[in-house]
């Protein structure tokens, strides 16, 4: 019984970190109205820098990591004013296919710099604390603070300030919020930088809890588009939910089956549910 | 290094690409939907080829079947296993549209790839399965290398046929209707869900043969071959060409294939560099199919020819 509720919270632990990784992801298609394909790249994108400047040239973690997550945003909002701005008419399933080649690029870059190999961060050991049988490390309590910080502090932003007003109405109606006065460059600025920053933030969560390997970012896909697809592709409580429910379905398989069929049991999850309710579990019943 | 060799190559898999693009021009462009599990159907074909092909497991082999029957019995099966698969996943899908269907397919994909690789009863699992049993080309006086590229163009060939007989006929009709207006089709009495599946179910048989094909010049089915990366390249090929015509399916594989080529064949000093140019490799068509996709090439072709 001890083990089973330890692959639970190994669960809660890779939910918070799909969490984490998902919600930019999801962001994204919410106000720009596509799936990008590439964002997890910038997974890739943020965790290599991290780790060019933690090990690389000897920074400490903190400032690699803040340097990592700014660097990311950036990078997010420059593909997202050259490439998808000016294609944004004609429709989501060219700007999905373009984001495959975003994705390619990005990889591309990521791999000519970095090299194949696997890498770590230069940081402590994890300390692992122990309570009523069960164990987590600090590394693991930190992905599930940030998850939860993260996500309080976009629906924060969303609902509370003007910026985040004019965010939501851009993505429930983007001609009828022009015609209101919303500039619709700088929400979408905005919107590019923020989903960038979190993937950014996950991307240095993952270099924190694994090891990196310059494929890594892709394995992520799967897990992304699992939880955004279950979660309705596109509410925030949805993604959190969603995260939770995959992280630890994922993790307690592994109590029965062997842990190679993990993103099997993601997909499995997803298709089930998408078989009884085709718009995902937040869906609404549009199109 | 001489020019004939990779004339050949770029012939050999760009034609065997050229039938997943083709196929994926009806889903797409014809159809209106966006598979993005192509290399499900194409790893399922060459699957089943190998095992209905592959001598009974001996010594340290982990898969179960192994029918050691004669290669036209695996390529009929190629067809079979591929057309049965995309009842299986069009089936529950097709209701699903645009990006719902995108990812779908996709994660049925995945959940293939993964059973692929985890299952080693299947197909040997991430070992996979070697020295797939082939036809001599030698018999009919060809060459190896002549005979698999002349077998992948004739493929190609044929699909390319069958495809715009299809189109052309009044059920290439009733797609079309299908993909313009749905409810007006549906209120002719067209079923657009079946049509849909129709199509779906359609294009997948020559994928399958195509995996058969892949599986005989390659010698070998192994997951590492089938990732997401071969439908990716599907769709780029697709884009490049401009996804109406079947001439444009057809010359964007063989030109993604030919690239490829080109840099596969420049001969590098060190594992390093080779390392480096693939990945620029991957960057250049990332960006080409970006700026294809961005000025869209083709299409202000068309319209200029019809005006």
């Amino acid at each position: 019984m001890t083990l089973f509720l330890q692959f639970v919270l190994t669960g809660v632990v890779t939910g918070s970190f799909l969490i984490l990784a998902t919600i930019g992801f999801s962001f994204t298609r919410r106000v720009e109205g596509f799936l990008n394909i590439a964002h997890p790249e910038l997974l890739g994108v943020s965790a290599f820098t991290t780790w060019g400047l933690n090990v690389m040239l000897g920074w400490h973690i903190v400032p690699s990591a803040v340097v990592g997550i700014i660097f990311t945003a950036f990078v997010g909002l420059i593909i997202g004013r050259v490439v998808y701005d000016p294609i944004r008419t004609l429709g989501p399933a060219i700007l999905l296919i373009t984001s495959v080649g975003v994705h390619y690029v990005l990889g591309g870059s990521v791999d000519a710099l970095v090299g194949t190999g696997i890498r770590s961060l230069d940081i402590p050991l994890a300390e692992s604390y122990r309570f009523w049988g069960l164990r987590i490390t600090n590394y693991q309590l930190l992905v599930i603070v940030f998850a939860a910080l993260a996500t309080t502090g976009l629906a924060l932003f969303l609902n509370k300030t003007p910026m985040g007003l004019a965010i939501r109405a851009m993505s429930a109606n983007p001609e009828l919020a022009a015609s209101r006065g919303i500039d619709v460059k700088s929400t979408s600025r905005i919107t590019w930088l923020i989903s960038s920053g979190l993937a950014g933030l996950a991307g240095v969560m993952l270099a924190v809890i694994a090891t990196l390997s310059t494929d890594i970012a892709f394995h992520q896909i799967l897990q992304i588009l699992a939880v955004a697809i279950l979660a309705g592709l596109g509410s925030l409580y949805a993604v959190v939910a969603a995260g939770l429910i995959i992280g630890i379905a994922m993790d307690v398989s592994v109590f029965w089956i062997p842990a190679g069929y993990r993103p099997l049991v993601a997909f499995s999850v997803v298709i089930l549910v998408l078989m009884f309710r085709p718009e995902g579990l937040a869906g609404k019943k549009s199109r | 290094m001489t020019i004939y060799p990779l004339v050949l190559a770029t012939l050999t898999f760009g034609a065997v690409f050229s039938v997943l693009t083709l196929s994926l021009n009806l889903q797409y462009a014809r159809g209106g939907m966006i598979n993005f599990g192509t290399v499900a159907y194409f790893a399922a074909g060459a699957y089943a080829y190998a095992i209905f092909t592959q001598e009974p497991p001996s010594g340290l082999d982990q898969y179960w079947f192994g029918f050691d029957l004669p290669w036209y019995i695996g390529l009929l099966a190629a067809g079979v296993a591929s057309l049965l698969f995309a009842l299986i996943t069009g089936w529950p899908t097709l209701r699903l549209r645009g990006e719902y269907l995108a990812l779908t397919t996709f994660a049925f994909a995945e959940v293939f790839h993964s059973v692929l690789l985890n299952e080693r009863r299947i197909g040997n699992g991430s070992v996979g399965l070697a020295n797939v049993e082939r036809p001599d080309p030698t018999t009919l006086g060809l060459n190896d290398t002549v005979g698999y590229a002349l077998a992948a163009v004739i493929l190609m060939l044929v699909t390319a046929y069958v495809f715009n007989r299809l189109l052309k006929s009044p059920f290439g009709r009733a797609i079309d209707a299908v993909h313009d207006d749905e409810i007006a089709a549906q209120a002719v009495g067209k079923d657009d869900a079946r049509i849909r599946l129709q199509v779906f179910i359609i294009s997948a048989v020559p994928i399958g043969f195509a995996g058969a094909l892949y599986a005989m010049i390659t010698t070998l089915v192994a997951p590492a071959l089938f990732t997401a990366e071969v439908t990716f390249f599907v769709w780029i090929a697709l884009a490049l060409g401009g996804e109406k015509t079947i001439i444009g399916a057809i010359l964007g594989a063989m030109a993604l294939v030919l690239f490829q080529e080109i840099v596969g064949a420049i001969p590098f000093e060190t594992v390093r560099a080779a390392q480096i140019a693939s990945s620029v490799e991957e960057i250049v068509t990332g960006i080409l199919f970006i700026i294809v996709l961005r000025l869209r090439p083709w299409e202000k072709l068309a319209k200029r020819a019809a005006a």
